[in-house]
């Protein structure tokens, strides 16, 4: 009894643990089995699992179509363009918050962390009729120029709390032979946070490909939808029947890249995450 | 398939750039002048224009994206603006948060809504959460495939893409959440009573705050009236407004990856020495759990309690994908910012959607307050 009682807990936490993956990652499951069924079996009456004889016909007809690949160039587009120089001004503002000694710094950043607390959608309303003015509705302007003043209080955090534990001693040897701050800047420091650069890049690479508010407010002809807002028309809200294998096609495709990052950087996503709790 | 468009956002991301670095250096020269007349050091001075510099696409973002908007937002909310309106803007005082506060159904309906997922769907999620962290402290091997298992529906939780995957599978008569809930039902019988009992819970739960938002409890009678489902019955995840709170639900859970990160933090802030202590003694995994790791992780559980709160009243996406073409389901279901988002473009009532602003960030204030003001009674801080 004594010997037993522990191996028999062992197995239920991997019983536990594996079905919890199972339940978690089924979504996906889900979305790739349906892309690779007939639009039959997608909403037959019994469960098929795996369908019985996959076809790419989905996969086919959603590269047909050429608002489908617009929208994925228009989300490479416009993420690329974004994320550049979003990650930029982040590194650029986390320096002089972290490195130098300036008169007025811990007021700013306090303020920079109490915007922390306001949601961005409280600001779209009057961003919006700014934007209108300017006459950007209907271009990718307000989704990307916002970002390049360091947009994102918590990624600056984050990316600043790395900064800090660098030691002192590096960039003051590197001042002492005549080094500007942003030779430091780009020589000494940028090197030495890869790994939490890695994560900033993914949080806000994650949060640009699934964007869907911000499209929705500005992009309003099918020429500038970026996919998520793409994605959903393909859910014909005229018809009974969905072409659910097209659509969960479309789906598996659009999250690939997600995928793809996540997989990459997931070492110092996990870590980072506790740093900063956010996304 | 290529046009202006494109080109067009180059040269203005260009521009962009050019403004960032220009006033970038007029804020920067403006701080060292300062810091020359207060007489300061020749290294200060230099200090003073490196991080005003460093620091200042942030500092101009700010007031242009932040700061500026806010404030004409507040005056705003004390007008009837319009975009593209012939009547002309004028002063109304209140009369746009007084509409708001007493005539507003929608907006009646989405604090209804927010209160609803605070109350179920925020404790649901955490507990979930803290469940697999506690199952990922147990120093398993492959934990890192599983905490990537658990985090990655944080990742693609909220693409519409996959929303509408959860579309499919939450689908009343074939989707496979309610079939798998069929076959259970049928192979083990007492497991469908448990759920006919949940089901009959949950819609009396939903009908109550229904009742809230409508101001009539004609539902919640007729839920009673109706009694104990009937053997057959599933969950109407998208079809009824009883349910279209609970999908909701079910997608937070499933996203509950970033708390579990959390959590699993703070187990392993615990000092191995007290459980080690606790297990000399005799206590049991239950007790050592409640006794010891429980308390200490409640500031993790109030960081958890505040964000999360937050995010409740933020959720759009799940909104638009799952109900936007059934426009019936939408007030049983909105949140805070989709009403915002619904209220002010469907007319381009700029007035009274900044109204709407200023409310909801004055509800995210008072809230929070509270939870901070409230803390010293239940979180504790003894270990840090």
């Amino acid at each position: 009894m004594k010997t037993t009682w522990p191996i028999i807990k062992r197995l239920v936490l991997y019983i536990v643990l594996t079905g919890a993956t199972i339940t978690m990652c089924f979504p996906l499951f889900w979305m790739i089995s349906s892309s690779l069924k007939t639009i039959e079996e997608t909403s037959s009456a019994g469960i098929v699992w795996i369908p019985t004889k996959p076809t790419l016909d989905a996969y086919i007809s959603i590269l047909h179509n050429s608002d489908f690949l617009r929208s994925y160039f228009n989300s490479v587009f416009y993420t690329t363009l974004a994320l550049v120089g979003t990650l930029a001004s982040i590194a650029v503002v986390a320096y002089a918050f972290s490195r130098i000694e300036w008169p007025g710094r811990n007021v700013v950043f306090f303020l920079m962390l109490s915007t922390m607390m306001i949601p961005p959608q409280a600001l779209i309303v009057p961003q919006y009729v700014f934007f209108n003015k300017l006459g950007w509705v209907g271009t990718f302007n307000p989704l990307i120029i916002p970002g390049y003043f360091a947009g994102g209080a918590a990624m600056v955090f984050l990316l600043r709390q790395s900064m800090a534990q660098i030691p002192r001693e590096l960039d003051e040897s590197a001042f002492v032979d005549g080094a500007s701050h942003i030779q430091v800047f780009w020589e000494i420091i940028l090197p030495l946070i890869k790994a939490p650069l890695a994560t900033v890049a993914t949080f806000l690479f994650v949060g640009f490909w699934n964007s869907l508010l911000m499209p929705l407010m500005y992009l309003q002809t099918i020429k500038l939808y970026t996919l998520p807002l793409y994605v959903t028309t393909l859910y014909n809200i005229n018809v009974t029947v969905q072409p659910w294998p097209t659509i969960m096609a479309a789906a598996v495709l659009t999250t690939v890249p997600l995928m793809v990052v996540f997989f990459f950087t997931q070492r110092f996503i996990l870590q980072s995450v506790v740093i900063t709790g956010l996304k | 398939m290529f046009d202006n468009s494109y080109f067009n956002v180059l040269i203005y991301a260009g521009a962009a750039i050019v403004f960032i670095v220009a006033s970038s250096f007029a804020v920067a020269a403006l701080a060292r002048a300062i810091a020359k007349l207060s007489g300061a050091t020749n290294r200060k001075q230099e200090n003073t224009f490196a991080g005003y510099l460093f620091a200042s696409p942030w500092i101009v973002g700010f007031l242009i994206f932040v700061v500026v908007p806010m404030a004409f937002s507040l005056y705003w909310s004390f007008t009837n603006y319009r975009i593209a309106s012939a009547t002309p803007t004028h002063w109304v005082g209140f009369a746009n948060y007084i509409r708001l506060i007493t005539k507003d159904d929608g907006f009646r309906a989405s604090i209804v809504n927010t209160l609803f997922l605070t109350v179920l769907g925020l404790p649901l999620q955490m507990g979930v959460a803290l469940f697999l962290a506690v199952l990922l402290n147990q120093k398993t091997h492959g934990e890192r495939i599983f905490r990537m298992a658990f985090y990655l529906p944080v990742i693609l939780g909220f693409n519409t893409a996959v929303l509408l995957c959860w579309r499919l599978m939450l689908n009343t008569g074939t989707g496979i959440i309610n079939q798998i809930i069929r076959a259970v039902d049928y192979a083990v019988p007492p497991i469908g009573y448990i759920t006919r009992a949940v089901i009959f819970i949950q819609e009396l739960f939903s009908a109550f705050f229904l009742g809230i938002s409508n101001r009539n409890f004609i539902l919640l009678g007729k839920e009673w009236a109706a009694g104990f489902p009937a053997a057959n019955r599933v969950p109407l995840w998208v079809q009824s407004p009883l349910w279209s709170k609970m999908s909701v639900v079910l997608l937070i859970i499933w996203g509950c990856g970033t708390m579990m990160l959390i959590f699993l933090a703070g187990l392993n802030n615990i000092p191995r020495e007290l459980h080690e202590a606790a297990e000399v003694d005799g206590a049991s995994d239950w007790r050592r759990f409640w006794k010891i790791s429980f308390p200490l992780l409640t500031p993790y559980i109030f960081y958890n309690l505040v964000v999360g709160l937050i995010a409740m009243l933020q959720i759009f996406e799940p909104i638009y994908v799952l109900y936007r073409d059934n426009q019936p389901l939408v007030p049983s279901t909105i949140s805070m910012v989709y009403y915002l988002w619904q209220a002010t473009f469907s007319h381009f009532e700029i007035g009274y959607g900044s109204a709407i602003s200023w409310l909801i960030l004055i509800i995210i204030l008072i809230v929070t307050l509270i939870q901070f003001r409230i803390q010293n009674s239940w979180v504790n801080y003894d270990l840090y």
